[in-house]
């Protein structure tokens, strides 16, 4: 199993781009970008933090595959 | 290939590394064999060591900042390939120790049996001296350096 996300599916219907999304979740740009290529695995609190940034519930951001 | 202003501060540090193994460790390498206080000008050699890495990092540093205005997040995958970095350097200079250690041992056991031997020219030969010390520990610490860094570059490029 997998861990995988909708980050940037989210993010895009938002129109935020890598930089705002990282800057809100405090955070650095290369963090959320490997997040969203699967590559970093997020603690809870990051996880929490980005699916509240992008008002998405948690379970539907992530989930295993 | 693009690089962020993390990964070049680890290549700062990997060049500085190098330069110091090239630049000053073959002061160490010739005088080995001799004793610390007869090393040939050895606090104008340890002044110089430190002008250059005062300079050296004050210059890469303030161009890092000249070229990346905008300030980086430190976080948590930050912390996690420091600690994994930091972890492999710790546990090479764990390893490296206990080599230190046997060769030390071992050096001074060979030279107890060349003396057994009566064999005073090779028995001569045989010392180990405090500079001789001093060079090993530098070299493992350049060497533990640059794996270290070299492993938390990969790691900011792979994760």
């Amino acid at each position: 199993m997998i861990l995988k996300n909708t980050i940037k599916e989210y993010r895009q219907k938002k129109s935020l781009t890598q930089e705002e999304l990282a800057f809100k979740a405090g955070v650095s740009r290369q963090t959320i970008i490997s997040i969203e290529r699967y590559r970093y695995k997020p603690s809870l609190e990051l996880a929490m933090k980005i699916a509240l940034c992008l008002q998405i519930k948690i379970d539907v951001l992530f989930y295993f595959e | 290939m693009a690089l962020s202003k993390k990964e070049i501060s680890i290549l700062i540090e990997i060049v500085f590394s190098i330069v110091f193994a090239f630049i000053f460790l073959p002061y160490f390498y010739e005088n080995q064999d001799n004793n610390l206080i007869l090393m040939d000008d050895l606090i104008g050699k340890i002044i110089e060591i430190l002008i250059f890495t005062v300079i050296y990092f004050s210059i890469a540093y303030s161009l890092l900042e000249f070229v990346f205005k905008k300030k980086e997040a430190k976080d948590e995958r930050d912390d996690m390939i420091n600690s994994k970095s930091y972890k492999l350097g710790y546990l090479l200079y764990e390893f490296s120790l206990f080599i230190f250690i046997g060769y030390v041992c071992s050096k001074f056991q060979n030279k107890e049996l060349l003396n057994l031997t009566g064999n005073q020219e090779l028995y001569n030969n045989f010392n180990l001296t405090d500079a001789g010390v001093v060079f090993l520990i530098l070299i493992l610490l350049a060497f533990i350096s640059i794996v270290k860094s070299l492993y938390q570059f990969y790691l900011y490029r792979t994760v």
